[in-house]
């Protein structure tokens, strides 16, 4: 059964619907006075891990083994004294492979990635990370230095990706040993003297195509990218059908590695969708053009969309506004429901199968 | 959002020596006190009525007979 789990500023929310996706149900607020910045299924035993953080108790991770009836939350998670770092958010889990019983990866603010192999109960530091040399070319973006985004390639199991704002993207190919910057090609015009460093770039969300893993999709603070070979090298996408290249979400469709979708803002210092509208924007062709999809959207709007509020599945697209608004579409993108509204303000929404 | 942690209970009795001990045994210490063992800002300490800060904070001495309480901080202007 297909199912939505949509973190907010003030709890976490399940969506629950049929095969159709157009009529959904929506569950009284759980994990109740916590800010959820990512909620997650763990298709490996059913559990569901959120990234949890809270003005007075600081940042932490939940498990909920019954669907999020009760909450373990975990024991020991934080930076080494040595590292001079306090941990300030947690942002985004990722659960491991099919058969790595037990481990999962966490980032987090300032700039940091953490490895659970116990289900979540303990957390290390990925000193490679923590301590990575380019790390005082890093700055914190308006959301703070946020490791937001963190991909497994699904064929090797020594490959994934992270990104971080404003970092640039990483990627390992010895399992978290060694990191190297992957954003060759990747835009930072707040930096004019050097418009393409190294590392700096202020990806906003990056992701890996299920079905080709060698090709990667971020949204960046300076544009749509591509890349075809593992993050070595990208291409800019925008300007052909795009009415901003700034925006925050994005999503794919797992059986065609040549459609994705995007939500522009307006821009950096204005971030509300642009015309007065909310707009999807789709690409067939591997981002070449772009249309405006709008079917069943409000307008006029001015909404913004956050960087985990956007999740996808094999048999839809889903978003989250920070209105409190929730929109399916079943279609790849044609028509879209208003699955829930009046929600606190998301911060992001996950596909989940509840079985 | 400390007593549903802990399955809803609302009060512990412990043995300790000082408020930090007494803080420490509790099953949600490590939302009260921060990565590096100090108590969070936005957290507020009384023995017996008292704001603990007017006191020796975590090393006030405890005799066995009194009650602390936690209480977050009102917090006015933070976005929430």
């Amino acid at each position: 059964m297909p199912a939505l789990l949509v973190g907010t500023r003030k709890g976490l929310f399940v969506l629950s619907s049929d095969e159709d996706r157009r009529d959904w149900e929506v569950s009284d607020p759980l994990l109740t006075g916590w800010e959820v910045f990512h909620a997650v299924p763990d298709p490996r035993d059913g559990s569901v891990y959120a990234a949890t953080n809270s003005f007075v108790y600081g940042a932490t991770v939940h498990r909920s083994e019954d669907r999020g009836e009760t909450w373990t939350r975990a024991e020991e998670l934080g930076l080494p004294e040595e590292t001079g770092l306090t941990l300030e958010k947690t942002w985004h889990v990722r659960p491991g492979r099919e058969g790595e019983a037990g481990r999962l990866w966490l980032g987090g603010a300032p700039g940091v990635l953490f490895r659970s192999d116990d289900s979540g109960r303990t957390w290390k530091t990925v000193q490679s990370l923590v301590g990575h040399e380019s790390r005082e070319k890093w700055n914190p973006g308006a959301g703070g230095m946020c490791c937001h985004s963190i991909q497994l390639d699904p064929d090797d199991p020594n490959r994934m990706y992270v990104a971080i704002s404003a970092a640039g993207t990483f990627r390992t190919e010895d399992g978290g040993e060694s990191w190297e910057p992957a954003n060759s090609g990747v835009a930072a015009d707040f930096f004019p003297d050097n418009p393409f460093p190294e590392v700096g770039q202020c990806v906003h969300k990056l992701l890996v195509h299920p079905s080709r893993p060698e090709r990667l999709w971020q949204q960046n603070h300076c544009g749509v990218y591509r890349s075809d070979d593992h993050g070595r090298n990208w291409e800019r996408l925008e300007g052909n059908g795009l009415p901003s290249g700034f925006g925050f979400p994005i999503m794919l469709d797992p059986s065609d590695p040549d459609t994705a979708f995007v939500i522009p803002e307006e821009g950096a210092e204005n971030r509300v969708t642009p015309d007065g509208r909310l707009g999807v924007y789709r690409t067939k062709d591997g981002g070449q053009s772009w249309e405006l999809l709008e079917g069943g959207l409000p307008k006029p709007a001015w909404v913004a969309v956050l960087r985990e509020s956007s999740s996808f599945d094999d048999g839809g697209a889903y978003f989250g506004t920070q209105s409190g608004s929730v929109f399916a579409s079943a279609d790849g993108g044609d028509s879209w429901v208003e699955a829930a509204t009046q929600l606190p303000p998301i911060l992001s929404v996950e596909a989940a199968d509840w079985r | 959002m400390l007593a549903a942690e802990v399955g809803g209970q609302r009060r512990f009795d412990v043995d300790a020596d000082t408020v930090g001990s007494a803080l420490r045994s509790l099953p949600v210490a490590n939302l009260v006190f921060d990565e590096r063992g100090q108590l969070r800002q936005l957290v507020n300490v009384y023995v017996d009525g008292t704001d603990v800060r007017e006191h020796e904070g975590m090393d006030t001495r405890l005799s066995g007979s009194e009650e602390i309480r936690l209480v977050a901080a009102i917090a006015g202007g933070y976005s929430t």
